[in-house]
């Protein structure tokens, strides 16, 4: 699994390819945590998942509990372009509630 | 027609994508849709981590998979020989976990959505096996 992490404005941007799953969810976890303590004005958390393989529930974990870190500052959680598959996976973790569903990043940075 | 394939392999993280795509693989023998291969490998990606995670927590051994079908009837068993579960009840609960601080407790609750039956057995430390079962009927051509 390969990712890119960028922080634009509140915004962080992960954009993930390959396998999420309990083997490459430490490295994942390990850099978002690391982004969002030396960006502490990041709000809103943007899952690219265009080109990401494969979930489960160990990856949905990891993106929980970063959530759950932006939660406190108002953050919000956007998937862009979640295939029906991905976003069934986030509709059985109760994660749809949270979650917005959107077709591109530039969406997400417009509203801000 | 009638199929199986036993794998055995250690029970560590590295191994569960192996796992997953290895009965994909087998199950795409029958007349299977792409959602229908997204859910097996949902389940055995939750089974076999269940083996790595809670199954060999600070202790080693291996997990077996047994796959086969026979008509339309895909069984997969997936067998570990760790510290078993204790009250198999509980642990099926949706968002019930031992390890809160790291995990949701949604396996078995992904494993029992994506398959058509789920059965759980277990004994304190000699092992877990669960087997999931799913229905794979044939399609009309076209
Ligand atoms: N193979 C196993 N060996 C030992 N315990 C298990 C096994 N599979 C599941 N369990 C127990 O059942 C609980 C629930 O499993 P699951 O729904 O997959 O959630 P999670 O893996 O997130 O904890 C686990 O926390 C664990 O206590
Ligand atoms: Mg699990």
């Amino acid at each position: 699994m390969q990712f890119n992490i960028t922080v634009i404005g509140q915004a962080l941007i992960a954009t993930l390819d390959g396998d999420l799953d309990l083997h490459t969810c430490p490295q994942f976890k390990d850099a978002l945590t690391k982004a969002l303590d030396t960006n502490s004005n990041v709000k809103n958390l943007v899952f690219d998942v265009q080109n990401l393989t494969f979930i489960d529930s160990s990856g949905l974990g990891v993106i929980l509990g970063r959530y759950r870190a932006v939660q406190a500052r108002g953050g919000k959680l956007f998937f862009v372009k979640a295939s029906p598959h991905m976003q069934r996976v986030l509709k059985l973790a109760g994660m749809h509630r949270i979650s917005e569903f959107v077709d591109s990043t530039t969406e997400v940075l417009n509203r801000a | 027609m009638k199929n199986w394939i036993e794998l055995v392999f250690p029970g560590t993280s590295i191994n569960v994508s192996f796992a997953r795509a290895v009965v994909a693989h087998f199950a795409a023998q029958l007349d299977i849709t792409l959602d229908e291969l997204e859910d097996i490998k949902v389940a055995v990606s939750e089974a076999v981590s269940n083996c790595v995670v809670h199954g060999y927590r600070e202790k080693e051994g291996n997990v077996v998979i047994r796959a086969s079908y026979e008509e339309s009837r895909l069984e997969i068993i997936v067998e570990d020989f760790g510290h078993g579960i204790p009250d198999i009840e509980v642990a099926q609960e949706t968002g019930y976990t031992t390890l809160p601080e790291e995990r949701m407790g949604l396996g078995l609750t992904f494993m029992r959505e994506y398959m058509d039956e789920l059965h759980i057995y277990s004994e304190v430390e000699v092992g877990t096996k669960v087997v999931m079962v799913k229905q794979i009927p044939a399609r009309q051509a076209g």
